[in-house]
């Protein structure tokens, strides 16, 4: 009962503030409404920073952006034709989202291969040109010997800025002289922003972006497209301060270039570090704890120390200024945060990743059931049923494939027919060049020669998250999850490339995208029930045992619908009865499925015992092909792998 | 003046220049080899450098231009006095803001980085005021065209410029003799290459590290120090501009590239004293700046390094 109390109370301390400010005589109106501003701010950040986990140390540029597009529509200082309309305001503000969702584009557009701090760096540079660029564009003047084409244009203002600035129009608000107003327009315009985040956050686009932050690579060749999925986040995280901006402008009827200086993009990822990147209600705690801070502690706190000294008589004291150490108290805040509580007041708490043998333990503990063709969920044996219909008989072919990393020939002519519905086995000495194969097939690599087709089509050029759509889904010899992400959460970014719901359906959520994210969680479900994982739905990949996390893999990789099966190594580190409940899992994948799998393995038992055919490659080379008991005479293969006799090779 | 006299005078500005943004490129490099951290403090470590320098010639009672013997003696000994200052200092700030955060993720020393640097300027906006401090001028500085060799040009050469290519110069082969013969440049270069081979084969790495901190802040100080004695002006927030371009310079260069950042320094230091010329100087940050990111954008491992792979 009192969780359901909890939002009733909120809205109606919300809606009565203004009254008791006034009532009281406090005039704090303004600066909360002001708090407010920045708070949304920090949560388009945090789009940027916490989802997608896109460094952005440049922010200040698209509330830039967003503050001159407003002024510059709807002042008379170009001679905008918007000024003086009563409805200018509220077509602005549309306009000045817009304007900075493309320049989030722009500048997302190029810097989408370069990760990480490289990326920071990027949005450090642009949030520095942006200010110059105001500034210097306030008096152009263009002279080519004598010749000044252009003298003296103003474009934006200047140093003087923009003034004044329109203000927002209803019928009866007076926005002119009283802060309530303003006060309740901010609030609409942060509850709908927030409103809108929060169902982006749980829609198949929040997943991708969080795909991306924990794993790029994994993500990729998850179905998720890395640089389409970047470029929203930094539209959208734009277009969030392009709203902010421009209520900003409005409200404080001037704008100058100086507000919007590295500074305020340093304040803004405070506040989203210091409470929690990624989460909503962390950042909005953060953002309003900072705002208090700079505007009520540092100033109160001044009079305090000021009348201290008075009182025992310290000069140093009493002439002391707190408000000048504003910038070193928030980089004492962003170092305290990172030492103290890297994942913010209101992060979620988690321990190290124990690296190796603890994990193993664990799943001695708790061996898992073994999976029942029975509870092969059904929407994918339906998948089955329509895929097998294809009229190719083999899925794959692979011709002369080459690839070389400086002098050394990794993969040399390698030709490899996967006939459909076959369990192909790839083994050979560690180093011969079989995960290399795996890279190129589903795209991480390019051939330097050779052909690859799949289903008649040719996998030439295709991105992994494009070859994934086409059906080829892959495991990864060192496991790579979501670590941050829930199990259930993992196979649901497997279906991404399933699902189509757009920003406009994640937000507005019309009949067919609730049916479609209701679906896409039953098949994650099932998906979980059959691979024995369904009471760890809601647990993070991270704390999951070793034996459990190579089955998560696979479930993610079922989750994208393939036909063609790609498993580097899956016994890797398993004990004996979890490699044979692996075993007999791949068989029924194949049998019920009509899955074909390619299987790198070490572990000779299990690829004698399920393999159709083996390929064995030998630096870099198909030195033989054939049954496993035709495989296991080869002269070649005794000579270059089984010839000192069978030795298991240490797993990394 | 001709036009080639204010190219040729440019050019040497952008000499002068780009020899302080290469040492300070370097310590940026040098840092980011070992341990991919943008040490975005380093630039407010090379402020502090010009303004720890100034307290050590106040210490030593040097007020005005130094002549005969007490240039060799006092000049050297301030040198040694600064890089050591802000060589601990260096340390001092991984000690408390990066090290307890080695295995943590990538940006979080990078955040811990940007509000050191916070840290850093406010201390000094607090120290000196608001207001850029004078320098006193220290180094003599004799108009060398005309006084030693009598030639009449509008080109203006000072001692000062020589101080700065020879302190510079040898500072680098120095750290290039450091890095490339001896035992300790051996084990900083095996722990920039891989950090846990280099533990196994019986390298200290986190004393590497230090070490790595220690010639870096050393570096910005000398940096802080000749750019004060050339331009005798200081600024609590000159740490943050010329960090950024020292930086873009070690980008230019090919990050953790040594060479590159020295070159990457020079190449900027032209870039920005023709661009002052023959742009303007309003527009200087932002051509830099452009440069960064296209560097960044098409050739991220800058214009020495190679693209490293990344393993699956």
């Amino acid at each position: 009962m009192r969780r359901a109390l909890r939002w009733p109370a909120l809205v109606a301390v919300l809606l009565v503030y203004p009254f008791v400010d006034r009532g009281l005589g406090l005039q704090t109106v303004h600066a909360v409404s002001d708090g407010m501003i920045y708070v949304l701010l920090a949560l388009g950040l945090n789009i940027v920073v916490g989802y997608a986990g896109l460094l952005d140390l440049g922010y200040a540029a698209f509330f830039a952006i967003g503050a001159y597009a407003m002024g510059l529509l709807n002042s008379p200082l170009l001679g905008s034709p918007l000024y003086g309309h009563p409805w200018s305001f509220w077509l602005c503000i549309w306009l000045a989202a817009a304007m900075s969702a493309l320049l989030g584009l722009a500048i997302g557009a190029p810097t989408l291969r370069v990760r990480g701090d490289y990326l920071a760096i990027i949005t450090l540079g642009f949030g520095e040109i942006i200010p110059v660029a105001i500034r210097n564009l306030g008096d152009i003047t263009l002279e080519i010997g004598g010749w000044r084409p252009i003298e003296r244009l103003n474009l934006t203002g200047g140093e003087n800025g923009v003034n004044p600035i329109g203000r927002p129009y209803l019928p009866g608000v007076p926005f002119e002289t009283d802060p309530v107003p303003w006060y309740f327009l901010i609030l609409v315009i942060g509850a709908a922003s927030l409103w809108a985040m929060n169902r982006l956050r749980d829609s198949r686009l929040g997943r991708a972006w969080m795909a991306i932050r924990e794993d790029e690579t994994a993500a990729d060749c998850t179905g998720v497209n890395p640089i389409s999925t970047k470029l929203l986040a930094f539209a959208l995280g734009a277009s969030f301060s392009g709203f902010a901006g421009s209520v900003y402008a409005a409200k404080l009827q001037a704008i100058t270039p100086g507000a919007f200086e590295f500074q305020v993009s340093i304040m803004l990822l405070c506040m989203v570090v210091l409470g929690g990147a990624g989460s909503l209600k962390g950042v909005i705690l953060g953002g309003m704890l900072i705002t208090i801070f700079d505007r009520v502690v540092l100033s109160q706190t001044t009079f305090f120390v000021r009348w201290i000294g008075r009182a025992v008589g310290v000069p140093a004291l009493v002439s002391a200024d707190l408000t000048l150490w504003r910038w070193f108290f928030f980089g004492l805040g962003l170092v305290l945060v990172m030492l103290l509580r890297p994942e913010g007041l209101a992060g979620r708490r988690v321990r190290p990743i124990v690296v190796g043998g603890d994990d193993l333990g664990d799943s001695h503990v708790e061996p898992a059931p073994a999976p029942r063709v029975d509870a092969l969920p059904g929407w994918l044996r339906d998948r089955a049923a329509r895929g097998g219909a294809s009229a190719t008989a083999s899925i794959l072919e692979v011709q002369g494939v080459t690839r070389r990393f400086g002098g050394v020939v990794a993969l040399n002519e390698v030709d490899l027919v996967v006939p459909r519905g076959a369990i192909i086995g790839l083994i050979g000495p560690n180093g011969a060049g079989k995960t290399t194969f795996f890279n190129i097939v589903t795209g991480l690599i390019r051939p330097d020669a050779g052909r690859l087709v799949f289903e008649g089509a040719s996998l030439a050029g295709l991105r992994p998250n494009a070859i994934v759509r086409r059906g080829i889904a892959r495991t990864f010899q060192s496991i790579r999850l979501f670590p941050e992400m829930s199990v259930l959460e993992n196979v649901l970014v497997g279906e991404h490339c399933r699902l189509g719901a757009t920003v406009a359906g994640a937000v507005l959520r019309p009949p067919g995208v609730v049916a479609e994210e209701l679906r896409a969680r039953d098949r994650a479900r099932e998906l979980l029930a059959f691979i024995g994982l369904d009471g760890k739905a809601h647990d993070l990949a991270r704390n999951l045992p070793y034996g459990d996390q190579r089955r998560l893999e696979i479930a993610r990789a079922l989750a994208t619908e393939p036909r063609l099966l790609l498993l580097d190594e899956p016994t890797a580190g398993m004990n004996p009865r979890e490699t044979e409940t692996l075993t007999v899992l791949i068989g029924s994948l194949r049998r019920e499925l009509d899955l074909t799998i390619l299987l790198i393995e070490h572990d000779m038992e299990v690829v004698m015992g399920i393999s159709d055919q083996i390929t064995v490659l030998d630096y870099g080379v198909r030195i033989a092909e054939g049954s496993p008991a035709e495989i296991q005479r080869h002269p070649r293969v005794i000579e270059a792998y089984l010839g000192t006799g069978y030795e298991p090779e240490p797993h990394a | 003046m001709e036009w080639w006299e204010v190219l040729v005078q440019q050019t040497i500005n952008g000499l002068t220049r780009g020899a302080v943004f290469a040492l300070i490129a370097l310590g940026y490099t040098m840092v980011y080899g070992i341990i991919e951290l943008i040490n975005f403090a380093h630039g407010d470590v090379f402020m502090l450098g010009l303004f720890i320098s100034l307290s050590w010639f106040a210490l030593l009672g040097v007020t005005k231009t130094l002549t005969g013997w007490q240039l060799v003696t006092m000049l050297p000994l301030v040198f040694l006095l600064t890089m050591l200052s802000t060589a601990i200092l260096n340390v001092a700030i991984d000690r408390v803001a990066y090290r307890p955060l080695r295995r943590s993720t990538r940006l979080a020393p990078l955040i811990t980085a940007i509000g050191v640097s916070f840290m850093l300027e406010n201390v000094a906006l607090l120290w000196k005021g608001p207001a850029p401090i004078s320098y006193p001028d220290v180094f003599p500085s004799v108009d060398i065209l005309r006084e030693w060799f009598g030639i009449d040009s509008a080109i203006f050469v000072t001692t000062k410029d020589l101080l700065v290519v020879g302190a510079t110069i040898p500072l680098m082969l120095a750290l290039n003799y450091f890095v490339a013969r001896t035992r300790w440049g051996k084990a900083m270069r095996a722990t920039a290459q891989d950090r846990e081979t280099a533990q196994a084969m019986g390298i200290d790495v986190e004393r590497t590290i230090l070490l790595t901190f220690f010639v870096g802040g050393a570096l910005a100080g000398a940096a802080g120090l000749i750019q004060g004695m050339y331009y005798n002006i200081g600024q609590w927030w000159m740490g943050y501009q010329a960090g950024l371009r020292a930086f873009t310079a070690a980008v230019l260069g090919g990050i953790g590239n040594m060479p590159g950042a020295a070159l990457g320094g020079f190449f900027i230091g032209f870039l920005s004293a023709w661009s002052d010329q023959y742009i303007s100087a309003r527009w200087t940050n932002a051509i830099v700046f452009s440069i960064l990111i296209l560097v960044l954008v098409f050739r991220p491992h800058g214009l020495l390094g190679s693209r490293p792979a990344e393993k699956v």
